[in-house]
């Protein structure tokens, strides 16, 4: 699975990445996504686009989410 | 797996005239403060005068909490995950509340009337109540947290007694009500300044200042423990002040004075690690900002030594002008490209660089514009020179102008792009 660091990029590098890297996924397909923080205004254009997301905040801080296309 | 209540946060992302409408106004009352410099510059002779008064008014609630307010509509949903219900309407109620609120109080005050100050009373308990409340109710639906989230609710603690406490002190003046006005004003810029803005500094910088300014983030105890320990102080303090135990209520003072201190130093610290080979515009602005709130705590702490009037003035100019007004106008540079980023984003169409939508020359003159009014401001106080005074007025007329222009230009662009793309998907455009 492809994973996105998007661990101390400034806003919206990693939001701009995201959406880059979901847009060549196959349906079903996952990526990783790392940040500092969680991103809820990225989970509304997901959501908005039908992708699922899970995430889980690490033992270190770091937040991982893994997102699947529709 | 996502926390409980996060669908709440991002599916009611409030529209964004809810914190633009603030950020636009905030610069006028600016402008106004300069104003009165530029024509009464005798208002600086002490802090009691009625033109001190107004002027301190028209920039910590006309300035500060203006921004603050609707910066609060964006954090809340973006920061904490919790939306405020119904929030395109409430922020359109509580600015006009706000708007008018502060107008009657700096005239009030200015001209030391009762029935003016009345109004200005009446209208900025009924915009901060509804406003609490309605940020309450959304973070009511999200888990209590730590960090950000826990510390804007107590900032939000921290501004509403402030707030109730200037509401009494207004209506003392207005009405005559017999309580004790001294201890009031005390624990009113306690609350002001420390328990609501410098709580929301301190919650919004765990995150803002890490994410924009590109460092590592606040040591994980100074999160967990630095807002708790300040309102506890400073509930302490209060209640030592009220019932007049001088030695208790300088110890709490001193306890405050320490805390402050620790958060800017390690703002300092912390910001000195950034990851950026150049210093952007909007860092250079926030270091200045946390630069003069420390000179200004050592103003307020030689106060304790030395009776000169001047060094409240000056300790007032440095907290409130170099200091808040400095790391605001540092955020507002960030932040509201950034929001018309997003909300472009959010609606599907493939948004400018956040360099296009604010260029970095408008963030470099801010600096610039800002530094040098600082600069001639604390020159007049130290001085007592009426021309200075007259001179810093007209810079901060220019200055927040300037603020205006920019913010102004970012919204400007928002729309033109809006206009010009059709409604696409981001991820198809990418």
């Amino acid at each position: 699975m492809k994973t996105i660091d998007g661990r101390g990029l400034e806003p919206p590098k990693p939001f701009e990445l995201v959406m880059e890297g979901i847009a060549d996924l196959e349906s079903g397909d996952s990526i990783k996504l790392l940040l500092d923080r969680m991103p809820w205004p990225l989970f509304r254009v997901l959501d908005r686009d039908g992708y699922r997301h899970n995430e889980t905040i690490r033992e270190d801080g770091v937040v991982e989410i893994e997102i699947t296309a529709p | 797996m996502m926390p409980a209540g996060a669908a709440l946060g991002y599916d009611a992302t409030p529209p964004i005239s809810a914190p633009l409408r603030y950020f636009l106004t905030a610069p006028f009352f600016g402008m106004l403060a300069g104003l009165l410099l530029l024509i009464s510059p005798d208002v600086l002779v002490s802090r009691w005068t009625p033109g001190a008064l107004a002027l301190t008014h028209l920039a910590t609630l006309g300035f500060m909490v203006m921004v603050m307010v609707g910066a609060l509509f964006q954090i809340l949903p973006v920061v904490c995950g919790a939306a405020i219900p119904m929030a395109g309407r409430i922020a359109l109620a509580v600015h006009l509340l706000l708007v008018g609120g502060t107008v009657a109080l700096a005239t009030g005050l200015y001209k030391m009337s009762p029935p003016i100050l009345t109004v200005a009373a009446a209208l900025l308990g009924m915009a901060l109540s509804v406003f609490l409340l309605s940020a309450m109710i959304g973070l009511s639906k999200v888990g209590s947290g730590t960090g950000s989230q826990r510390d804007v609710r107590l900032a939000l603690i921290g501004l509403g007694v402030a707030a109730l406490l200037g509401l009494s002190l207004a209506l003392t003046r207005a009405q005559g009500l017999p309580l004790p006005m001294f201890s009031m004003l005390q624990l009113h810029l306690g609350w002001a300044l420390l328990g609501g803005a410098g709580l929301l500094l301190a919650a919004t910088s765990w995150i803002v200042v890490p994410m924009f300014q590109i460092t590592p983030s606040y040591p994980r105890a100074m999160i967990r423990f630095w807002a708790l320990s300040c309102t506890g102080a400073l509930t302490l303090w209060s209640i030592s002040v009220l019932l007049e135990w001088k030695i208790l209520s300088l110890i709490l003072l001193g306890l405050i004075v320490a805390l402050t201190a620790l958060f800017l130093f390690t703002t300092l610290v912390v910001i000195g690690k950034t990851r950026r080979s150049h210093p952007d515009a909007s860092y250079r602005l926030f270091r200045l900002g946390i630069w003069s709130l420390i000179a200004g705590l050592v103003c307020l702490l030689s106060t304790l030594v030395s009776d000169a009037p001047m060094l409240r003035i000056l300790a007032g100019v440095l907290i409130i002008y170099g200091g808040f007004v400095s790391v605001i106008e540092a955020m507002l540079y960030k932040i509201v490209p950034f929001l018309a980023w997003l909300h472009l984003t959010q609606s599907g169409i493939k948004a400018p660089n956040v360099r296009q939508l604010q260029p970095e020359d408008g963030t470099r003159n801010q600096l610039r514009i800002h530094t040098v009014a600082l600069v001639i401001l604390l020159m007049a106080v130290l001085l007592g020179n009426d021309w200075l005074t007259r001179l810093a007025g007209a810079a901060i007329v220019i200055e927040f102008g300037w603020l205006f222009f920019n913010m102004h230009g970012v919204l400007s662009a928002y729309r033109k792009t809006r206009t010009d793309s059709p409604a696409r998907r981001y991820s198809s455009a990418a």
